[in-house]
């Protein structure tokens, strides 16, 4: 393959080519009004994004400006992910019911400028940089998770969204002036939280704020089962899979700032992290709803990943990356079934799954992946995923913590079970007269999406060594 | 065929069998029934070459293969046999051949329920090659999870109740295991999960204890330890047939090997502090488990609670630490599987045909049915360590063992096998003996291709019965090199 020269221009292609795709996305809907063609335009650019990552896998450098911005593997790495993740979520959003009526054809354009701030995100090494990433990428959602109007929570879910993400990223900003007060400086690579001084201890853990509530980690997960119900469902998936990505990456950036410390900052992490998976999984076995029920194990799988950062290690860290990029493939599958079962723009719930192993064999079988994936259960990504966490927590003998956690993921089987048992198990009752949909069946775009995220997810799970290698890689480069 | 990956062979054998069954569509029943008999019947071949091809006088793993996995986190993927392994391997494929061949007359859903099987079948087949932790707990889990939905959608009786409990019971000593396995992991400082390599180590004294009863426990209870085995019995129950002889044949066994292999061989210090704790409690499940059977009225409760019994022999034989005991509870290991199957075997046969399984509704089954209750008679024989089948031998050397070592122990534990004796006899005159009830005066004797799976477990016992030393000859230079460690 010739190689790209390394120049200011090609550092910055997937970012130029996610955030031109969104231009031409707006254009086309304000001129062309067809939703063929902004779906294929947002398709397009998703996947040129996606070869552009690849292409400047190896790239490092900082262009235009020195230290505010950054290239190197650890940001193309994620990059990758979030182009991956915003290709498939467009798959899932070809045919959806949930958008049919109003706002479909805006669509590409919010997730393609959402997933362009997600980049900067993961790139910006300069806290004001850092801070306008985070808004783009979060006001395309604002709007995008209100477009489901024929749902009487929607408005309810998309304001809870904007008032939590207005008050955390307020948190954030507070958070980076105290940072600049005590360090004099908005470069992160100047920034070391050490034991010095209490004023940069405050803002660092107040700027964690803003990415915890990407995170949905708990204490700032409120919103979360609400949107991921309520939203429309390639608009949840975003949120599910792309969005955790780019936090899982901005929340390690952050923890390169960590110096020598006394102060327990291991402590404060392990006890949000218990919190967070014991909270959703507790929550998620009550569930009827299959969205609201990925919405709450959301919040479990990310106190999974925040073993990772607890660690406070290059391990710990690159098992939250693997994770993070697992578990964005993994609900992907978990969504396609959504969109796939969820047709008729009713919610899916549990009840609706019943049969579905007849009905739709294929959905079913994604489905089955999808949810073992989540569990934890081999051969999937999930399994490989949990074992690197766990481990990373254990090296710094977290005995306890792990044990918590590894008691956290026999609960959550459970649930994740009640949904196969639903699909696999439950009779359809006789009297009972169901449309015999064709779910993902008779739908191509919906189709190939589930069966990439399924062959990914065995494959990783089956021989994970490449994408742990790179994810260990990219750990090493962000740890300094 | 010297060079021949023969464990990897055993391990794409049904991996391979899975992808036609994937491929084939849901109606050709038939093929897939014959896709898994085929697979089976190649993997008993390939286990017969295993153990061809293992030395009983070489070094204790053989047949190794090494590839790097992930290196930089010192995971490879290392299969390798001993002697134990060896026997539990050729169990495996015998138990997947026959309860392929148990389920020739399934209808319902026959794509979906052998992919699960064979799945699991994998599973099991892993977990006793693998030389290398991850690999082990792998395939561990692998095995356990299909249980879900085998139980669940074909079984019987309480059936979702059943599999979630077994399921739950099962994960929550897979977090124990979790932990400790982990554990080993970053204590050894090694930073490698070679079983090999981990036990050229020596742990320290308070880590082996502080450790040994989590990895006891988590791989325990897959063994039925009491007071966690509430698990098994009704899932015997619940499951089909087949899944109930892979189930009590060969699944419980992992959990046996779990500790023979991993925590016994790696932290001796702290199986012989803890000995006397798990002895005593794997004596509890020998009387307990032969108590409660006596109370049964239903087949498959008599043989699910008959189960803890004997496997409470396996644990009692692995915590005595000496050679008998250690020898005995592997043998038994594999004639309790053998047995089991073929008990839940002829049950199912029974129960297909009545869709009964109260054993004071039968009666006299022994004339209207002589074959099929022969069957079922042989495996009660063999429970009850009568002299001629492999099971006698096993318990002796574990009861020979547990005298020695823990004498009050010892006594109970024969106790506990004369009251199985006693429950056995009790089912026999009730339900195959005396006046036969009219009810099923029409029941259809076993034919020729149904009574084949039962034959050839049957002639396993005996042969096994009558020539023990074709397995103590390798169980024994592996058990006398575990002990070595003492």
């Amino acid at each position: 393959m010739p190689q790209l020269p390394m120049t200011d221009l090609t550092l910055f292609l997937p970012e130029i080519a996610l955030l031109s795709g969104a231009l031409c996305c707006f254009i086309a809907s304000v001129a062309d009004r067809s939703y063929a063609s902004v779906w294929a335009l947002g398709t397009l650019s998703a996947i040129a994004a996606l070869v552009c990552s690849c292409l400047t896998l190896t790239f490092q450098g900082e262009p235009f400006a020195p230290g505010i911005y950054r290239i190197d593997l650890f940001s193309q790495f994620l990059k990758l992910g979030i182009s991956g993740g915003l290709w498939l979520v467009q798959m899932l959003s070809r045919d959806d019911s949930s958008l049919r009526r109003f706002g479909r054809l805006e669509l590409p354009f919010f997730l393609l400028l959402s997933g362009v701030g997600m980049m900067i995100l993961v790139s910006a090494t300069e806290l004001l940089t850092l801070y306008v990433g985070l808004e783009l990428a979060a006001y395309g959602l604002y709007i995008s998770v209100a477009l489901r109007r024929s749902l009487a929570i929607a408005g309810e879910a998309a304001a809870k969204y904007l008032l939590f993400g207005a008050a955390s990223s307020a948190i954030t900003l507070y958070g980076i002036s105290l940072i600049y007060g005590a360090s004099g400086t908005t470069y992160l690579a100047s920034v070391v939280v050490d034991g010095s001084s209490l004023l940069l201890l405050t803002g660092f853990l107040l700027m964690l704020a803003g990415f915890l509530f990407k995170l949905a980690l708990f204490p700032f997960h409120f919103w979360a089962p609400d949107l991921y119900q309520a939203a429309p469902h390639p608009v949840a998936a975003f949120v599910a899979t792309v969005s955790k990505i780019a936090a899982v990456g901005l929340l390690a950036r952050a923890l390169s700032l960590i110096g020598a410390t006394d102060a327990p900052i291991g402590e404060v992490f392990a006890v949000l992290s218990v919190a967070s998976m014991t909270l959703g999984n507790l929550a998620a076995l009550r569930q009827t709803d299959l969205k609201r029920l990925i919405g709450y194990s959301a919040v479990a799988q990310a106190g999974y990943v925040f073993l990772g950062f607890e660690a406070l290690s290059t391990r710990g860290v690159a098992a939250a990356l693997f994770y993070a990029l697992s578990y964005g493939v993994m609900s992907h599958l978990a969504f396609v079934v959504v969109c796939a079962v969820g047709r008729s723009d009713k919610d899916p719930s549990l009840s609706d799954l019943v049969g579905l192993h007849r009905r739709a064999p294929l959905t079913a079988f994604f489905l089955l992946v999808a949810m073992f994936s989540l569990a934890g259960i081999p051969p999937t990504a999930g399994f490989f995923g949990k074992w690197l966490l766990f481990a990373a927590a254990l090296e710094r003998g977290q005995y306890a913590l792990v044990l918590i956690a590894a008691i956290n993921s026999t609960v959550a089987l459970y649930y994740y079970l009640q949904v196969v048992r639903a699909a696999y198990v439950t009779p359809l009752p006789a009297d009972v007269e169901r449309p015999a949909e064709p779910a993902v069946g008779s739908q191509l775009a919906l189709k190939t999406a589930g069966w990439i995220s399924s062959a990914a997810m065995l494959a990783i799970g089956i021989y994970p060594a490449p994408l742990f290698e790179l994810a260990q890689r990219a750990a090493a480069v962000v740890l300094r | 065929m010297g060079d021949l990956p023969v464990l990897s062979l055993l391990l794409l054998m049904p991996t391979a069998a899975l992808g036609l069954i994937v491929i084939l569509p849901r109606t050709s029943k038939l093929a897939i029934k014959v896709v898994s008999a085929v697979s089976a019947l190649l993997t008993v071949l390939l286990a017969a070459e295993v153990w061809w091809l293992y030395d009983v006088d070489g070094p204790q793993y053989q047949l190794q293969q090494i590839v790097p996995w992930l290196a930089d986190f010192g995971i490879s993927y290392h299969l390798g046999v001993d002697g134990p392994a060896v026997l539990m391997t050729l169990l495996n494929a015998l138990v997947f051949l026959t309860g392929t061949l148990s389920m020739w007359t399934l209808q319902e859903r026959v794509k979906e329920y052998f992919a699960f099987m064979v799945t699991l079948v994998i599973g099991v087949f892993g977990v006793f090659v693998s030389l290398d932790i991850f690999f082990f707990f792998f395939f561990y889990e692998l095995a356990v999870l299909p249980m879900y939905p085998l139980i669940a959608v074909w079984g019987s009786s309480n059936k979702e109740y059943a599999a979630m409990k077994l399921t739950l019971f099962l994960m929550a000593g897979s977090a124990l295991l979790f932990v400790g396995l982990l554990a080993l992991y970053w204590s050894s400082g090694l930073r490698t999960f070679d079983l090999v390599a981990l036990g050229q180590h020596a742990f320290d004294r308070s880590f082996q204890v502080a450790i040994y009863p989590m990895i006891y426990v988590g791989f325990g209870i897959l063994a039925g330890m009491f007071p966690l085995h509430s698990w098994s019995p009704t899932g015997h129950v619940a499951a089909p047939t087949a899944v109930s002889m892979l189930h009590a044949g060969v699944l419980m066994k992992l959990g046996a090997f779990g500790i023979f292999r991993i925590a016994i061989t790696l932290l001796p210090e702290g199986a012989k502090a803890w000995a006397d704790t798990f002895a005593i409690l794997a004596t509890v499940n020998i009387v307990y488990g032969a108590f409660v059977a006596l109370r049964q009225t239903d087949f498959k409760f008599v043989i699910g609670f008959s189960s803890v019994s004997h496997m409470g022999i396996v644990l009692l034989g692995l915590n005595v630490l000496s050679a008998d005991g250690l020898n005995g509870a592997v043998f038994q290991m594999f004639a309790h599987g053998a047995m089991t199957a073929l008990f839940f075997s002829s049950v199912g046969f029974i129960y297909d045909q009545t869709h009964c399984r109260d054993i004071g509704r039968f009666g006299g089954l022994a004339k209207q049915i002589p074959i099929a209750s022969a069957f079922f008679i042989i495996a009660g024989l063999s429970g009850m360590g009568v002299p001629g089948f492999a099971s006698f031998w096993a318990e002796l050397l574990v009861f020979v063992g547990a005298v020695r070592g823990y004498p009050l122990l010892g006594v109970f534990a024969i106790a506990g096998l004369v009251i199985s004796a006693l429950f056995m006899l009790r089912v026999y005159l009730r339900a195959f003996f005396g006046p036969p009830n009219p009810e099923w005066n029409q029941l259809k004797e076993v034919s020729a291709w149904g009574a084949l799976p039962r034959a050839i477990l049957v002639c396993v016992l005996l042969i096994f019965g009558f020539y023990p030393r074709l397995a103590l000859r390798l169980i024994g230079p592996t058990t006398s090199l575990l002990l070595r460690r003492f």
